[in-house]
């Protein structure tokens, strides 16, 4: 196991260094003079603290857009390595603190959203197979089928038409009301939380409908495996065959999956964020990539990248913990 | 055994045997269907399948052929009559004189020109009819003629002598020859005062109680010696007789000009000495007036010559007055105090003089001779019971297409009715505001039965719009999910076919691709290609690439699993012994039997890849203005108010995404079910 999983993180690293290498293809190839304008705009930013040479220098230094592609990879990846990523250009304070300031509003409401998801879609989806071809089977794959096929953007608008412009419940946008200095700390919470719940809800309904369709699935095929016909016909009580035979196995799959989307609680909600002005690390990569910010959207694709694979990994584990049947090699 | 083919034995033993009974094992008893048939029964056994089949059939028919029988085009603009609340005239007690040119061979200096207003106000707050002012190069006169009108004529005349203190000069010393020479009569002891004195660049010394300056002269080390002389200098011949008297008494009494011997005289005065002037002939060059013209007809304009004239007409102050303009003959008389009313030949009433201005803010003169007087007679009752802000009901002309006015057959101008606002601005100014009909693009119309989804922020028909954004959005859809699956057919079946080291590579490839973020890749691109101001369908066709070129490892996943279970079944073995070719093996045989999966991942992800343009288009970092996709169709109303305010536009093409999502969803999910009846539970 612990040599697979040192297998699987170099060969994982292999892979991150070539998606990092075309994405820095990608940015080599920003229109010409891209650098040196930047640089200018920089230096001639009110409060800049460096000229446009040292701002150049050190643009040249780390990302080596003045050497050739694969020179200036290499000088990017050593930077990138010993944890230099720079100052964000649209944030101007360093990237990682950019980082840190972002992440956890994600985290959060990432979390709250995935919580809800588990908790609608898995007894919805569960109900759904047991009654196969019921009318609440069609209506649960019906709905799931709008979840996955509903447009982030066409929800949020609707959702903010009718509960921000209709009924005027929430902000339709930002993290905090317009008195938020003035409240407790309670209150600033409060606030805080009640500026989340839209974008939860999107979160939410956008992500269950493939996570209910994934249970209704892996549950049809453990209800009709030959274990669960033999447990019916020993006698076992239904709500235990459901229960105790069938959830227990459908869970095996369940768990891998959404193991593996841990790590994108991290990621950001790049859209949803964006859409309600949500100060998380979807919406300041969205903002520095309209923006043109390379080492802000260098560091959030290579976080990315590597929370991807990082899901892979823990997925793959995940199953041989959870499925004794299975071995790693 | 005739024939393998069960439905053709089925059709012999219906012709052959008809009527007679069948054996259990009687091959005719099963009715056989191909393999096509039978996933095609399968199929539209699923309601939902059979429902987004329908959903798609009708929205092909809805954007490509739907487009060539609706009426609107994508970019057309509509535009339509609206009233809208304008500035629409300004009136105003025109306290400021005009002047007209009556002689144009004279000219006016532009200082004097500039005066004039200040200098006819003076002229009343003194009660003087007549006034004389000096510019740079000569004298003029100013005459009040009639009420209203006054006259600038230039004087002609003579420089008769200098009064008052003036410098006059005595003559001119020279340092080289040391030498005096005098100007006019001989100073006895100046030459040697100034021969002592003067040094330097200017001065002054005295000699004999006589103050004198000098200052360097023309030549070269030689001064001109001035004194200050009082009295009176003559230039030429004096006028004699009681002219030093008279002058003198106007001067005290601060006049600008007399008599004196038949001859009138005109002082300018500078400080403490004053020029006099012989006057001769004053010439009109001038006319200058604060009346204002108003024709009777609506929009008459009054040609260049007519103000003039018919001014120099009334200046004579005897009215009926004639006078001629433009070939045309006219007679001008007073009406009331402050007008004049022009009578053209047939005697009737072309235009008036009034002191009551109402303008058009365009500055165009086209309101109507009695919309004018009912205006004058509110604003004048709106003074009188000191109002600030009334209203009058009005008729109006309506605008037309290019912006002129619109008029009907017989050339009357289409009115149309409004409430005009008159409010105070200033003392004596007035503003008048009203909905004025124009003619202006159709923006954000509700749906009504000419736009059956309204209209958007340009004008353009949004049904229009949908119809052609869902070409671009199906077209972007197949596009993709095209370039998708060749590219992963390609990839998949050579790395499932070749395995080993090929297969090794294209499927780190694979991994490669399948970590790429497509989305914060695509709006990078979108943010480039924004930067480059590409062309609109460049970007479509390099979005397109871009989408193809990410999705591939998905499809070329799925081939070399697929591949990797067929390329051990006997029928490939049997291909090997037969020695078919390679590329046929791998095309011929092996992809063929991937194809069921593959049409159930396309269905699919074309359902995604149109999800994923329509959110890049709705960011604006997609397809862009003027093209319409149905993402963009939303972006133009994204902001807010526009938001809150015109939902018939948004929320129809928003569902519509969500149909062709769920309509391709719906099917994609029917055909895996038909295609593979086992794998449905």
């Amino acid at each position: 196991m612990l040599k697979y999983s040192l297998k699987r993180i170099l060969y994982s690293s292999i892979i991150l260094f070539f998606v990092m290498f075309i994405i820095y293809i990608l940015m080599y190839n920003m229109p010409s003079g891209y650098i040196e304008t930047k640089a200018r705009e920089l230096a001639s930013r009110p409060g800049a603290t460096k000229s446009y040479q040292e701002w150049l220098s050190d643009l040249n230094a780390q990302y080596g857009m003045d050497q050739g592609v694969v020179r200036g990879y290499l000088t990017w990846v050593k930077s990138a390595v010993s944890g230099k990523w720079g100052d964000s250009w649209s944030w101007t304070i360093p990237v990682t603190k950019e980082f840190h300031n972002t992440v956890w509003y994600s985290f959060i409401l990432g979390l709250i959203s995935f919580i809800l998801e588990i908790l609608i879609a898995i007894p919805l989806g569960i109900t759904a197979a047991r009654k196969q071809y019921s009318f609440t089977d069609y209506f649960t794959t019906v709905v799931s089928m709008v979840c996955i096929s509903m447009p982030t953007f066409f929800l949020a608008t609707i959702l903010k038409y009718v509960f921000s412009v209709k009924l005027g419940w929430f902000d339709l946008s930002g993290m905090q009301s317009r008195n938020y200095m003035n409240l407790s700390s309670f209150g600033k919470f409060l606030d805080v939380a009640k500026h989340f719940v839209l974008p939860a809800i999107t979160l939410t309904v956008i992500s269950i409908g493939g996570l209910m369709r994934y249970t209704r699935t892996n549950m049809l095929e453990v209800l009709n495996s030959d274990y669960i016909r033999t447990a019916r016909a020993k006698g076992v009580p239904e709500k235990k065959v459901i229960n105790y035979h069938a959830f227990r196995n459908t869970l095996i799959p369940l768990v891998t999956s959404l193991g593996g989307s841990l790590p994108s609680l991290f990621g950001g909600a790049l859209i949803t964020e964006t859409l309600f002005s949500i100060r998380g690390i979807g919406y300041a990569s969205y903002t520095s990539m309209t923006q043109g910010d390379i080492p802000f959207i260098m560091f959030y694709l290579a976080f990315i990248s590597i929370l991807t694979l990082l899901g892979n990994l823990i997925s793959d584990l995940l199953y041989a913990v959870v499925d004794p049947r299975v071995r790693l090699s | 055994m005739a024939s393998y083919n069960l439905n053709e034995v089925l059709k012999n033993r219906k012709s052959t045997q008809t009527g007679d009974h069948m054996a259990l094992d009687d091959v005719s008893r099963v009715k056989v269907l191909s393999p096509g048939m039978q996933v095609f029964k399968r199929f539209i056994r699923n309601r939902l399948a059979v429902f987004g089949a329908g959903i798609l059939i009708f929205l092909f028919l809805f954007s490509f052929v739907g487009p060539l029988f609706y009426a609107y085009g994508q970019k057309q603009i509509f535009y339509t009559f609206q009233p809208q609340n304008v500035n629409y005239a300004l009136a105003k007690e025109n306290t400021g004189y005009n002047g007209y040119v009556t002689d144009d061979s004279l000219t006016v200096e532009r200082p004097v020109d500039n005066a004039m207003n200040s200098n006819i106000k003076k002229m009343i707050a003194a009660g003087e009819t007549e006034m004389t002012v000096f510019g740079e190069e000569g004298g003029y006169v100013i005459r009040e003629e009639a009420p209203h009108i006054y006259t600038l004529s230039v004087l002609e005349m003579e420089k008769v002598c200098s009064a008052g203190e003036s410098t006059v000069k005595v003559g001119t010393y020279s340092m080289i020859g040391k030498s005096f020479e005098a100007e006019g009569d001989e100073i006895p002891g100046l030459a040697e005062a100034a021969a002592k004195n003067v040094k330097g660049a200017a001065g002054s010394f005295e000699a004999d109680g006589v103050t004198y300056t000098f200052e360097k002269g023309a030549k070269p080390k030689t001064f001109d010696i001035f004194t200050t002389a009082n009295g009176i200098t003559y230039e030429g011949k004096e006028p004699g007789g009681k002219f030093e008297d008279s002058l003198a008494a106007a001067i005290a009494a601060g006049e600008t000009s007399f008599a004196e011997g038949g001859v009138t005289y005109v002082i300018s005065s500078k400080g403490a000495s004053a020029d006099v002037f012989a006057a001769g002939e004053a010439a009109p060059a001038k006319i200058y007036t604060n009346f204002t013209v108003d024709t009777y007809e609506a929009g008459g304009k009054v040609s260049a010559d007519f103000r003039p004239a018919a001014l120099s007409a009334a200046a004579g102050g005897t009215y009926p007055a004639s006078f001629e303009a433009d070939g045309a003959s006219y007679t001008i008389e007073q009406d009331g105090e402050d007008m004049l009313l022009v009578r053209d030949e047939a005697g009737n009433e072309y235009a008036e003089f009034g002191l009551f201005s109402i303008r058009r803010y365009s500055g165009e003169d086209t309101m109507a001779y009695d919309l004018k007087k009912a205006l004058a007679a509110k604003v004048e009752e709106m003074k009188a019971g000191g109002v600030m802000s009334d209203t009058l009901d009005a008729e109006i002309p309506m605008q037309n297409e290019d912006g002129s006015y619109a008029t009907d057959d017989d050339g009357n101008f289409i009115l149309s009715e409004t409430t005009m606002k008159i409010t105070q601005r200033l003392e004596g100014e007035y503003v008048i505001n009203c909905d004025q009909i124009n003619y202006v693009i159709d923006m954000f119309a509700p749906p009504s039965s000419k736009h059956v989804l309204g209209t958007d922020g340009d004008g353009f028909d949004v049904l229009a719009r949908v119809m052609y954004g869902g070409r671009v959005s199906l077209m972007v859809g197949f596009v993709v999910v095209l370039i998708e699956t060749f590219l992963g057919v390609i990839m998949g079946g050579i790395a499932g076919y070749f395995g080993g080291w090929v297969d090794n590579l294209i499927m780190r490839l694979v991994d490669v691709f399948y970590c790429l973020p497509m989305m914060p890749i695509m709006i990078i691109l979108g943010a480039m290609m924004d930067a480059m101001r590409m062309d609109t369908y460049l970007r479509l066709m390099v979005m397109m690439a871009a989408l193809g070129l990410m999705g591939w490892a998905g499809v070329a996943r799925l081939v070399r699993g697929q591949i990797l279970s067929l390329r051990e079944q006997e029928f490939m073995v049997a291909t090997e012994a037969t020695g078919i070719k390679i590329r046929a093996r791998i095309f011929r045989h092996l992809v063929p039997n991937v194809m069921p999966q593959l049409i159930v991942t396309a269905t699919m992800g074309l359902g995604g890849v149109i999800l994923t343009e329509s959110t890049l288009s709705f960011l604006g970092l997609g397809v862009k203005h003027p093209l319409a996709t149905w993402g963009t169709i939303i972006n133009s109303v994204s902001s807010a108010s526009a938001m809150a305010h015109y939902a018939f536009i948004w929320i129809p093409v928003g569902l519509l995404i969500c149909l062709t999502v769920i309509a391709f969803n719906f099917v994609g999910d029917g055909l895996r079910d038909a295609y593979d009846p086992k794998a449905k539970r």
